[in-house]
């Protein structure tokens, strides 16, 4: 009773979050809304990749490839061909989703580290292609004049309303993260994540599950890079960089692997804190970085694991 | 219904036979090809020669997950349990695939679906009181004792009701009262028609339980028949102790 309780008034104060920040800051609402819709992309993304790293235990760095191939697929068929956003969003994500079924069949047949290898090989032929194939994807000089979404007549173009649509997304992900994880699903993806071996013996199939959190996890990348394209209007080669898998394993980590609280608060710390240190602007990645230490070496599990504590002792 | 394994493995032109219901423990010293055996029957391990058939069905080089869900069980000669999920889950895992595969049907947790974990937990239950670890049931795997972890993984290898179970060295590791409690348990699965191969160091057990033993020495077949013939077999005898 009191979980659901507080879980609605955080439901309440999350949807609101528009009202509140102007009433409290009305000078810096754009800031903070901007902030906010950033880090509930990232937290849609961040449960994405947590699904196949967290759940079956591939360290695939292959997801800012599939973020850009989704983004990449929605922005010109948007720019060139005119598409609405609904119609682009869902190309996006199949075009992830097919590009993870097409790379994960000679991956998964590498282990570990070599899994790991031929996913970042992956990531950077991607982002070579971004910016070389200029004829295609414009290279450098970016997709630019990508529309703000439109669902029928209602057009979302003011900040709120994108706060709302990112709220949506990232609260959708987390249902979908949710079901994928848990029941019979969960218990077959940690099977194959904990001893692949006994799971071939129980009759689940290591392949099957592996490409299922893969594919499942690129079209939801594809997904959430076609809202960000349409956010920020523009696409460049850089958003695809490696450095993204960095940012998310940090994001995942930080806030624990495996567990739908963790990540969401390891992409909200992720994002978020380096903009409130912007007070103190010349230390500011100094802090950050220092603060992050400090997390990984007093909380190797991930913050989630300090409130699982907080929680058992009751206080 | 005849079961019938030609495994003629990359071990050395084993040629291994098992009829339905019958109770057969392969034994022989360390490296004579025993456990090799068990992976080329279960899908592991591919044979470089020869077949395996299954109930008259070929099915060498068949993966292992399929094997499987054909009915066959097994268990690993080191203990082998999903660590980080409860004993329970542990159980639920070795029967869920046997039930039903639909992702979508998984995910939005269709009626059907319920009612088919709603029949594992229950079997689940019941085998975990069976082999003692009711108590334990929503204890994380790795946090148990090896000895609770050995019953935890023979109860799973139970689960899907397999028709066939290979059973690598059960008694191995285990306290003398937890021996005579899996004896009771591999002659009740006996008793309900099931068809067992052991693999087995313990003599005792091997000897009380099995209705037919088959030797294996570097990778060869040095003797076969009932449990008294094997025991005065001089060529076991020199196998196992030296000329």
């Amino acid at each position: 009773m009191m979980r659901a309780a507080r879980g609605a008034v955080a439901a309440m104060v999350l949807i609101a979050a528009p009202w509140i920040v102007a009433a409290i800051a009305p000078g810096q609402q754009r800031y903070i809304l901007h902030v906010l819709i950033f880090t509930a992309l990232y937290g849609a993304l961040a449960l994405s990749y947590d699904l196949v790293v967290g759940h079956v235990g591939s360290l695939s760095l292959a997801h800012p490839a599939f973020f850009g191939i989704g983004a990449y697929t929605a922005a010109l068929l948007a720019t060139e061909a005119r598409w609405t956003l609904a119609f682009a969003l869902l190309a996006g994500m199949a075009a992830a989703g097919l590009a993870a079924l097409a790379l994960g069949v000679p991956m998964f047949r590498l282990t570990e580290h070599s899994f790991a290898m031929g996913t970042l090989g992956f990531a950077l032929v991607v982002q070579i292609v971004a910016t070389n194939w200029v004829e295609f994807t414009r290279g450098p000089l970016c997709v630019t004049g990508i529309p703000k979404p439109q669902l029928g007549s209602f057009r979302i173009a003011t900040l709120p309303a994108f706060y709302w649509m990112a709220l949506a997304a990232v609260a959708l992900v987390g249902l979908l993260y949710h079901g994928l994880t848990t029941f019979r699903l969960g218990r077959a993806f940690h099977a194959v994540r904990d001893n692949e071996v006994l799971a071939a013996a129980a009759a689940v199939s290591s392949l099957k599950y592996r490409m299922l959190a893969f594919v499942i996890g690129a079209a939801v990348a594809g997904g959430v890079g076609t809202l960000y394209v349409s956010y920020v209007g523009v696409l460049c080669p850089g958003e695809l960089t490696v450095s993204l898998s960095v940012n998310l394993l940090v994001m995942i980590f930080l806030g624990g692997v495996g567990s739908l609280r963790g990540v969401l608060v390891g992409a909200a710390a992720f994002t978020a804190l380096p903009e409130i240190l912007r007070m103190a602007p010349t230390w500011r990645m100094v802090i950050y970085g220092l603060l992050l230490l400090v997390i990984v070496i007093r909380f190797p599990d991930g913050l989630e694991a300090l409130f699982r504590r907080r929680a058992a002792t009751g206080a | 219904m005849t079961k019938r394994f030609l495994g003629v493995t990359a071990v050395d032109g084993v040629d291994l036979h098992v009829e339905a219901g019958e109770l057969v423990s392969l034994i022989g010293p360390n490296g004579s090809g025993k456990t090799t055996l068990f992976n080329c029957v279960t899908g592991y391990l591919a044979p470089d020669e020869g077949r395996v058939a299954l109930r008259g069905r070929e099915v060498t080089g068949v993966a292992a997950h399929r094997i499987a869900r054909l009915g066959v069980g097994r268990t690993f000669q080191l203990v082998s349990v999903f660590p980080r999920l409860s004993a329970l889950e542990n159980l639920l895992t070795f029967l869920q695939e046997h039930q039903e595969e639909s992702v979508l049907a998984r995910l939005v947790r269709a009626p059907r679906v319920r009612r088919y974990e709603a029949v594992a937990v229950e079997r689940a239950r019941r085998l975990l009181d069976s082999v003692g670890l009711a108590a334990r049931a929503d204890t994380p795997a790795g946090r148990l004792s090896y000895g609770q972890r050995k019953l935890l993984a023979f109860a799973a290898a139970l689960m899907p009701d397999p028709e066939l179970l290979l059973l690598d060295e059960p008694a191995a590791a285990v306290s003398p009262t937890m021996i005579n409690q899996m004896k009771e348990q591999i002659r009740a699965l006996h008793r309900q028609g099931k068809t067992v191969l052991l693999v087995e160091h313990n003599m005792d057990v091997v000897m009380d339980i099995s209705q037919r033993v088959i030797v294996l020495d570097h990778g060869q077949k040095i003797a076969e028949g009932p449990p008294e013939a094997i025991r005065r077999d001089p060529k076991v005898i020199e196998a196992y102790f030296g000329r």
